[in-house]
């Protein structure tokens, strides 16, 4: 026998093993499957499983000063398996009376004996899932799971727990609809909720559940499969005391003059960024509430608002000086078969263009408008443009409508267009569009676009930051700019909002009367809307504002008397409180020889604080926490505190924040009662400190 | 697009060897896609956030450079693995040896080794085990005049596979197991007198025997817990262990048809659906036919390369051949017949099906030098016919 041959046939050999092996499997996975597939099968059948979202918990949205305005709370049902394994007559009957009693003492919707009735009942039917209680807060959880017969849990007692988060608005109403809500894919999403729902919402983890008898699905592994992300926290550029001024101020106009609705927007001058936006509408029982996001999503004609892009051509184009004269004609004015007036009757005739800007004429300012640009409407037309009036500003929020500004081109485009549109008819934007406009000139010609979110957070870290965008970096010549702060400022000096002067701060705006087309019956109705849109202070202004009013139905329609004194309080407000816009003054006069008295508390604080106040305190030691000799003394003497000693500190005057501070940080359990600085203290300084022993403070003021 | 075209077609005109070889692997691939992307979805979700696309591309790109590997493996003169045979075996020798006692631990054993610089791991048995037997082929072929001398056949032919084996089974018996009898299978095609075979073959049971007895004195715990476990688990009439249990679920549910593609469930109760029991998955969707398709693949594989062996008109190239394909064959079937609890679990992975880097690129060399050997065989016969007419 040759090699080849010799080897050949063991190569065979191992083939033939080779096959034997692959046959066996072979015939093994049939085995499996016919002889003991069935009982395989039948394993199989037992474990039905499913991957079930694992929700995420939504973000919060806060205020820009990261005050809560959105946030979301659990909530709870509560259920009773009447037919719990564990739950045994004995347990039931001696049970049922007490926790009938400690129901109806927790939550005082029902009696003892309905209660009884009720779950004895249901005891009877045998119930599973039998509903106790929907919509209970985690501390009435808590008292809950302690009741008789609950307090054994679930398989003695029958208490099935479901959790549900409920999304809850701290400051209630206030900037509600730009907030907005989301709730599920049938509803419009509103406001930021809706806009944000992608970060806000996170994403849904994934948990392997497996269902076992009785229809129930429980995880198979100890963790998630997919943990879910947490929703990103939104902190807005609501400023959340400038939006209850806003809210409450336009509530008062509303109601006083039975207005069907109005809006307020108040925009930082520099950034653009939305400090409060109000929106107020009246429901059929004659209450307001914000229904609808009129500053972002109502466009309507502005009215003589507008008269400030007509002048800002006139200008800007070389056309006309505001010192310039233009006729009035007494406030009427015939166009072909037309009539133009003036809002306000007078007996003017000829006077300068910033004084018919200041009184708001109509004659006077179409007539400029219908002069100069009669030959060429597209130059005034292409202004406008320029000025970004005819774009979207899109904001981060839905339901922005899309501005109307005509051309030529445009079937609607009369002999009437350009006189009309020059004073604010036949256009259409919204106020929050006008706003930007104005927010442009107190900005120095720089048009910003306005925003509402000025970072995404995720576990308190900034994860995207929004920056102020510039949409125009300068909308006319600094000459026109000047112009333009001057008539504006004119118009509360001595035009139609002379009630909005006052000796305080400097306002610089425009009114706006106008009457807006009824559906039916056009313009004939006399429905007005009055609108008031300037900037505060004047002459190095932080603030814009619009307020737009609509319909009101007291008699009284003037932009400046309807709309003008809600723009006031807040302006009022701003004053008050913000002390950037005060110039400096000394606050407190060291030559009064007046020493304030102070709460005791840090010396590296204390003297800090008196020091940035020209008031010079002197300490005796290098000891960190002291407080004044007496009322009026510059010396300071030392507190009682040695921290973490074990002994138990002296908090006597001082402030809640130290004092509990100083006793929590030394193991004590504190109570507090009252405000101001802490009187006395149950438990003595200087006594041995046992942890966790209650301590009582009493705080005055 | 035309000057791919023709670069496409160039590839086809250079890729040369046995076209059912080919044809088997590409086979084996697609298979080995569609089932790494329906049992990775818990890993998916585990590790990359439930992105399921993960790694079934990873897979392919694996394959892809796989498929390279081969290419350029194929391309080369199958005699130069003569030489590259003696490398390999006394680099990866000294490379066991440290891996043994300074790689990374993976599932409590130390079989991996982190090459520096490039960052990547792999097996180094795996480059033993390409190295032991490419280094088999050679010696026997050598030795075929005086094979049945001890000193002059065996001897040189003995050593290499005591030593490799005894350094892979410390930290992984059941490979060490398998090549150790691959070799010996090897040697019985080679001609070595069976009675050495035997004797051998009793010596390395011996040996395992006196592994698993040092290795329980020492701190080798955690393995041998599993190894006993493991042998327990097979023999023992008691309780089912878990993932025979769950591999069987998968292969009931199968039935004649399958479940269809990605239709399993059990991929979600069965560990490594992805890897050592990926079979179990592929009868579970593909069912009977698809069991019997992948064992007749594999047989088909090792058939053409017999085939080779009848042409071969070199020893070595003719021993190349059949001592790779009955390795990578010897392994298939194993890990098939773990699945269907035929053998107790051992932990080796199907070839080329799978899911893994490294042991796939080594898979896809060794596929490759056969194709070389076959190449050759193709020139050959060119050559014959030439003359011929």
């Amino acid at each position: 026998m040759n090699t080849k041959k010799d080897i050949f046939w063991r190569i065979g050999l191992a083939y033939l093993f080779m096959i034997m092996l692959g046959a066996a499997i072979a015939w093994k996975v049939f085995y499996i499957q016919s002889v003991e597939g069935q009982r395989y099968r039948s394993m199989a059948d037992s474990i039905t499983t499913r991957y079930m979202p694992v929700l995420a918990d939504r973000g919060n949205i806060y205020s820009y000063d990261g005050r809560l305005l959105a946030t979301s709370l659990p909530n709870f049902e509560v259920r009773m398996d009447m037919k719990a394994d564990g739950l045994t007559h004995e347990i039931f009957q001696q049970g049922i009376d007490s926790l009938s009693g400690c129901m109806a003492g927790l939550f005082r919707d029902k009696s003892t004996t309905d209660y009884k009735k009720q779950l004895t009942a249901a005891r009877k039917r045998g119930d599973r899932y039998f509903l106790v209680k929907k919509n209970i807060t985690y501390p009435q959880l808590l008292q809950l799971k302690a009741f008789p017969i609950f307090r054994y849990g679930q398989y003695k007692g029958g208490l099935i727990v479901l959790q549900s988060n409920k999304r809850t608005y701290p400051y209630k109403e206030l900037a509600n609809r730009t907030i907005g809500y989301m709730r599920d894919a049938t509803v419009q999403p509103v406001g930021l909720e809706g806009a944000f729902n992608n970060q806000l919402t996170g994403i849904p983890g994934k948990r392997l559940m497996q269902k076992v008898s009785g229809g129930e699905f429980i995880p198979i592994n100890d963790k998630n499969e997919l943990d879910p992300q947490n929703g990103k926290d939104l902190i807005t550029t609501i400023d959340i005391n400038l939006q209850d001024v806003a809210e409450n101020a336009l509530l008062k106009t509303l109601v006083a003059n039975e207005a069907d609705h109005g809006c307020v927007v108040v925009m930082d001058v520099k950034t653009g960024a939305i400090r409060a936006i109000a929106n107020l509408g009246r429901n059929e029982q004659g209450v307001y509430w914000e229904n609808y996001n009129y500053a972002v999503g109502e466009s309507h004609e502005p009215g003589s608002t507008f008269k400030l892009a007509s002048i800002m051509a006139l200008v800007e184009d070389g056309f006309v000086d505001i010192d310039d004269t233009v006729d009035v004609e007494l406030g009427i004015h015939q166009y072909w078969n037309q009539t133009m007036r003036d809002a306000e009757r007078h007996n003017l005739t000829r006077i300068t263009v910033r004084s018919a800007f200041a009184h708001s004429s109509n004659v006077g300012i179409s007539k400029l408008v219908e002069q100069h640009y009669n030959k060429d409407p597209e130059k005034y037309l292409s202004y406008l443009r320029e000025l970004g009036l005819d774009k979207k500003l899109n904001i981060e929020i839905p339901g922005e409508q899309q501005p109307y500004i005509k051309d030529t081109k445009d079937k609607r485009f009369t002999r009437y267009s350009l006189p009309w549109m020059s004073v604010g008819y036949e256009i259409q934007i919204s106020p929050l569009q006008m706003l930007t406009l104005y927010n442009s000139v107190a900005n120095n010609g720089v048009m910003m676009k306005p925003y509402l979110v000025q970072q995404i957070q995720e576990y308190g870290l900034p994860v995207q930051h929004f920056d102020p965008v510039v949409l125009n970096k300068k909308i006319c010549s600094d000459e026109t700019l000047q112009a333009m702060k001057i008539i504006l400022k004119e118009v509360v000096d001595s035009g139609t909002a002379k009630n909005l002067r006052n000796p305080n701060y400097s306002v610089a705006g425009k009114t706006g009367t106008a009457q807006i087309a009824d559906k039916k019956h056009g313009y004939a109705t006399r429905i007005y809307q009055s609108s008031f849109v300037g900037y505060f202070p004047a002459e190095n202004p932080m603030y814009s504002c619009i307020v737009v009013v609509n319909a009101p139905s007291k008699g009284v329609y003037y932009g400046s008397a309807v709309a003008g004194p809600v723009f006031k309080e807040i302006a009022d407000k701003v004053y008050a409180t913000d002390l950037d816009i005060h110039p400096a003054e000394i606050l407190y006069a060291e030559n009064q020889q007046l020493i304030p008295q102070t709460k005791a508390g840090s010396r590296h604080e204390l003297l800090y604080v008196c020091n940035q106040l020209g008031i010079n305190l002197q300490a005796q030691s290098n000891q960190p926490w002291v407080t004044q000799q007496s009322g009026d003394s510059r010396q300071l003497v030392d507190k009682n505190v040695v921290e973490a000693t074990g002994i138990v500190p002296d908090v006597k005057g001082m402030g809640l924040r130290d004092a509990l501070y100083l006793l929590e940080s030394c193991g004590l359990q504190v109570s507090v009662a009252g405000a101001g600085a802490v009187l006395s203290q149950s438990i003595n300084p200087g006594a041995v400190i046992q942890k966790g022993t209650n301590i009582s403070i009493v705080l005055s003021l | 697009m035309e000057a791919a075209s023709v670069q496409v077609e160039n590839i086809f005109k250079k890729t040369q060897g046995d076209k059912y070889i080919w044809l088997v692997v590409i086979f084996l691939s697609i298979i080995s896609m569609l089932a790494v992307y329906s049992s990775t979805g818990s890993l998916a979700f585990k590790y990359q956030g439930g992105n399921m696309e993960y790694y079934v591309v990873k897979q392919g790109l694996m394959i892809l450079f796989g498929l390279f590997l081969m290419y350029l493996a194929h391309k080369i003169n199958y005699t130069y693995y003569s030489r590259i045979a003696q490398l390999l075996l006394f680099i990866s020798i000294p490379l066991l040896a440290f891996t043994l006692i300074f790689g990374v631990e993976i599932n409590d054993a130390r079989r991996w080794l982190t090459i520096p610089v490039v960052n990547v791991s792999f097996q180094t048995s795996d480059l033993a085990k390409l190295g032991l037997i490419l280094y088999l082929a050679r010696a026997l072929a050598k030795n075929q005049g005086n094979i049945k001398d001890f000193k002059s056949g065996f001897l040189p032919v003995m050593l290499p596979p005591i030593i490799v084996c005894g350094l892979i089974a410390p930290s992984n018996l059941s490979t060490a197991a398998i090549l150790f009898a691959t070799c010996l299978l090897l040697m019985f095609i080679g001609r070595i007198n069976m009675k050495y075979i035997a004797i051998m073959g009793g010596a390395g049971i011996l040996l395992l025997a006196l592994i698993i007895i040092i290795a329980m004195n020492t701190s080798f715990h955690a393995r041998v817990d599993t190894w006993i476990s493991r042998i327990t688990d097979f023999f023992g009439d008691g309780q089912e262990a878990y993932q025979m249990q769950q591999s069987k679920i998968a292969i009931a549910n199968g039935g004649l048809f399958g479940v269809g593609p990605g239709n399993s469930t059990q991929r979600n109760f069965l560990p490594s659906p992805y890897s050592d029991f990926i079979y179990a998955i592929i009868i579970e969707e593909y069912g009977f036919i698809g069991a019997l398709l992948l064992i007749v693949l594999y047989l088909f594989f090792l058939l053409r390369c017999i085939k080779l062996f009848t042409k071969s008109p070199g020893a070595f190239g003719a021993f190349l051949a059949v001592g790779l394909s009955f390795s990578l064959v010897v392994q298939a079937l194993i890990n098939m017949a773990v699945v269907v609890n035929l053998l107790p679990t051992t932990g080796v992975t199907l070839p080329m099906v799978s899911m893994g880097g490294t042991s796939l690129w080594f898979t896809s060399l060794a596929i490759g030098i056969i194709l070389s050997v076959s190449r050759n065989v193709e020139k050959e016969e060119e050559r014959e016919d030439g003359t011929t007419t």
